[in-house]
């Protein structure tokens, strides 16, 4: 018997499955530049580490940096590995684009800016010295990212029908209100896993943290935001119903508010 | 050729169980036959004032008139004053019975706002299955680091199958119904229990020798005892939680 040839045959084959599954997700706008992300720490990561986000962060990555105190939202703790945008789904590690991406775009209505003041490399090489500060990427790996289907065209019928599961299939509006203003009946005693006071968000102003694009808000309460109480429902809908749900709470945004 | 990749699936699996005979499940428990074995049976008490106790949120679900709970989480027999839901458990052996993981999976139901039972025990690698018995929207939002976390949205009749691979007390929150949770209690090896409604358990199959006893309750800690097991003996232990 060769127990162990065989064991490397498959191993091959998956590493094939891996990598044409890898080329296919490889079309997000993000990684189209083969971008070169370290797998260990460097120099050059911690240094840029140090430079331009431990202030807020924190030298171990606690989110308690000398600026945070005051600070809500709270500059991320990293110890946890719990990452709000992500294509992975609920509780599962972001994979290095999706933090890539969050550094790179900024989280609208926080102090976190788009570093894009940083080059590309620099963004890259940070990312290893944010997970060296959770044990969760030793003993963990990020899951699949979803599958995110093609997106049905939106039309009358579909936002009406995303309004059915907003107001009455998954019950968005108990936190985030039946207009979307992040008011409804559990809004106000919300908190994130850290403990401190979290409010759901309001659509009317149409700034997405975890970006403004269908497919960002598909990805939003499908794999929903880890460390909040934003949930994530892979399990309730097909992708046809994920889509009508995602044109109905673009439909909420007010164009006039967006601008104030 | 699917057929083929199968056989080469099942050849990896059953090769692999060859190279891994060592059976060594987590890194500090080892599966041995234990012939010998002797048994702990026990009981756990709270002595307490109960005169304070009143609301009684599982009244209509399983608790007998002889047993009264001052919240979900003290819930005490007046009969015996045996405390229901605390976990039992050796927390030092590392040699003994194999580690037994429930082929059906136990379930966790959130029924009326109410996560039922309010407290689980299982052995690592253990699939819990939580279901939603209400017709209304729940979350289920656990915030561990080794196990991974997870944070979903149901609506009625789901059913969610989460294994927990690592040892840790992983409480169950509804953001929706902040008065409701369930913990899991995620143990390393098969030498535990949990108190039944007037304070009982009891532990079959340990290898003779002396061990640590701990028992767990969330409201009132964990208490300590070293017991000596001897080969195929019955011993009775007793764990008293005085005032809280
Ligand atoms: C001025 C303070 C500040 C600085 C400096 C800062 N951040 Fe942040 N960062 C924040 C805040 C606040 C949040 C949380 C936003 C929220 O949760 O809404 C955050 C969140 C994040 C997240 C979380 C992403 C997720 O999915 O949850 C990442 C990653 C991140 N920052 C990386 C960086 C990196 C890398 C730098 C340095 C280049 C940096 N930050 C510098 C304030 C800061
Ligand atoms: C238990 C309360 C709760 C429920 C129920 C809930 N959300 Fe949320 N949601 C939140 C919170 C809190 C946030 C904000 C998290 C943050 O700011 O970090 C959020 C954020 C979001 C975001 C991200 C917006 C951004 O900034 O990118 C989207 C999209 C969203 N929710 C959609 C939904 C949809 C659709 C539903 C129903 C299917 C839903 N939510 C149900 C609490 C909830």
């Amino acid at each position: 018997m060769k127990p162990k040839a065989l064991l490397s045959k498959v191993g091959l084959w998956s590493a094939t499955a891996a990598a044409s599954a890898a080329l296919v997700i490889g079309i997000a706008p993000i990684t189209a530049k083969a971008l070169n992300i370290p797998t260990e720490v460097t120099e050059d990561g911690k240094n840029t580490y140090k430079k331009y986000c431990s202030a807020c962060h924190g030298e171990e990555g606690k989110g308690d940096g000398p600026v945070a105190r005051s600070m809500l939202p709270k500059p991320r703790d990293f110890t946890r590995g719990a990452y709000k945008f992500r294509t992975t789904p609920s509780g599962s590690l972001p994979t290095d684009e999706d933090i890539y991406r969050t550094i790179s775009y900024g989280v609208p209505n926080s102090t976190m800016i788009p570093w894009d003041i940083l080059t590309e490399q620099q963004r890259a090489s940070v990312i290893p010295v944010l997970k060296s500060f959770s044990e969760a990427f030793e003993v963990r790996k990020p899951e699949a990212p979803v599958d995110v289907g093609l997106e049905v065209r939106p039309t009358e019928k579909t936002v009406a029908e995303g309004k059915k599961i907003y107001e009455e299939k998954l019950e968005c509006w108990k936190c985030h209100g039946v207009e979307g203003r992040g008011d409804g009946p559990s809004a106000a005693e919300q908190e994130d896993d850290f403990g401190f006071p979290i409010k759901p968000f309001d659509f009317t102003t149409g700034k997405f943290k975890g970006g403004n694009s269908s497919r960002d808000v598909y990805l939003r309460f499908t794999t929903g935001l880890n460390g909040t109480p934003m949930p994530s429902f892979a399990k309730e809908l097909t992708d046809e119903q994920r889509w009508c749900l995602t044109h109905y709470v673009i439909s909420l945004i007010k164009p006039e508010e967006t601008s104030k | 050729m699917k057929q083929l990749l199968f056989l080469c699936a099942l050849f990896g699996f059953l090769s692999w169980n060859v190279i891994s005979s060592e059976n060594t499940l987590a890194d500090n428990y080892t599966e041995v036959e234990v012939k010998d074995g002797g048994t702990v049976v026990g009981n756990v008490k709270y002595m307490g004032d109960l005169t304070t106790l009143s609301l009684n949120l599982y009244a209509d679900f399983e608790l007998p008139e002889t047993s009264k709970s001052a919240t979900e989480k003290l819930i005490v027999s007046t009969v015996n004053n045996g405390l229901k839901y605390a976990v039992v458990s050796i927390t030092d052996i590392t040699k003994g019975k194999k580690k037994a993981i429930p082929a059906i999976h136990p379930i966790i139901d959130q029924q009326r706002n109410t996560f039922i039972p309010n407290v689980t025990a299982i052995p690592a690698g253990t699939t819990i299955d939580i279901l939603n018995g209400d017709e209304e929207l729940h979350t289920v939002h656990t915030r561990t680091v080794k196990n991974q976390p997870f944070n979903l949205g149901t609506t009625y009749k789901q059913r969610i199958s989460k294994t927990f691979e690592y040892p840790e007390t992983i409480k169950l929150t509804c953001d929706l119904h902040k008065k409701s949770y369930a913990w899991v209690v995620v143990l390393d090896n098969p030498y535990f229990d949990i108190t039944d409604r007037n304070g009982y358990f009891e532990i079959c199959d340990i290898p003779p020798g002396t061990y640590k006893f701990q028992v767990w309750h969330e409201e009132l800690g964990k208490l300590e005892k070293e017991v000596k097991i001897n080969p195929k003996e019955l011993s009775n232990i007793e764990f008293v939680y005085s005032q809280y």
